[in-house]
């Protein structure tokens, strides 16, 4: 069953900080995890060559998240048709644009790991101006974990 | 980037002087009802109840009205009187915000926490 694989967990901070890695994937006991969702405050913002860094506080941890500016010079993008690029270069313009700093922000993206602790690589950002929205987010993650993910990471997905 | 900690979410009527949470530094998540604000000190009072607290706010850029509902993530700082006052680095109004309902998550989340540890994420 491929569910995990391209669903965006909604995860705690807690919980996504203390992702398990194995050859190069992240698990939750048992539960592949590789696309995550997130909601909280960003508490801190630095520009760096080529990126964005910034850090989400959801009450119950920090996460810090990353969003690639560097499409228009990267290698990676090097054989990708030039429109495709600077439609994709726009948008991380854009969404580093909403993150800043004391907003409410749902973050989506791929989990990876960097210098031992694990962040987002950043594939999209929502403002979220409902104050409630973030209690939502509270909720829905105890719930997906209780009757979802935790089903999920014993039976191995 | 250097490690930021987490503004523990906490109500001001559990914030008193006997709570876990008021410690010199800790890194504290309060929400409130905007009841002063002192233009000269940029200090804010916010009532949750019979609770209050008082807010340094010098660091933020957002606007302040009386009578509207914020949340601050900041750092306690204890004065010699015993009395705590949170300088806050970010700031946001939450008027809208269901208090009930926000206490209720809460306490949901506080329940859940501990069963994330004992359930191990590895």
């Amino acid at each position: 069953m491929d569910v995990t694989r391209r669903s965006h967990a909604k995860l705690l901070a807690l919980d996504l900080l203390s992702l398990s890695t194995s050859r190069g994937c992240f698990y939750r006991g048992e539960m592949l995890v590789s696309r995550v969702e997130t909601v909280g405050v960003v508490v801190s913002r630095s520009v760096k060559p080529g990126k964005l860094l910034f850090v989400v506080d959801d009450g119950t941890g920090c996460i810090p998240c990353v969003i690639w500016l560097n499409h228009e010079t990267s290698p990676y993008y090097a054989k990708h048709s030039l429109p495709s690029v600077r439609v994709k270069a726009q948008l991380s313009r854009d969404f580093a644009s909403l993150a800043q700093l004391g907003v409410v922000a749902r973050v989506r993206g791929e989990v990876k790991g960097y210098k031992g602790s694990n962040e987002i690589t950043v594939s999209d950002v929502v403002l979220e101006t409902d104050p409630n929205a973030q209690l939502l987010h509270w909720v829905e993650c105890v719930q997906l974990a209780r009757n979802c993910y935790n089903k999920l990471s014993k039976n191995g997905v | 980037m250097d490690a930021i900690a987490s503004g523990a979410l906490v109500t001001l009527t559990e914030l008193n002087q006997s709570s876990p949470y008021f410690k010199q530094g800790a890194s504290l998540r309060v929400t409130g009802k905007l009841v002063d604000y002192n233009l000269v000190t940029a200090m804010a009072v916010i009532v949750d109840g019979a609770a209050s607290i008082q807010v340094d706010t010098s660091l933020l850029t957002i606007h302040f009205r009386v009578g509207s509902l914020y949340q601050f993530i900041g750092e306690l700082n204890i004065e010699p009187n015993g009395e705590g006052t949170l300088r806050a680095r970010v700031g946001r109004i939450v008027d809208g915000l269901d208090m009930n309902l926000y206490q209720q998550s809460l306490q949901l989340l506080r329940e859940h926490l501990p069963e994330l540890t004992r359930e191990g994420s590895s």
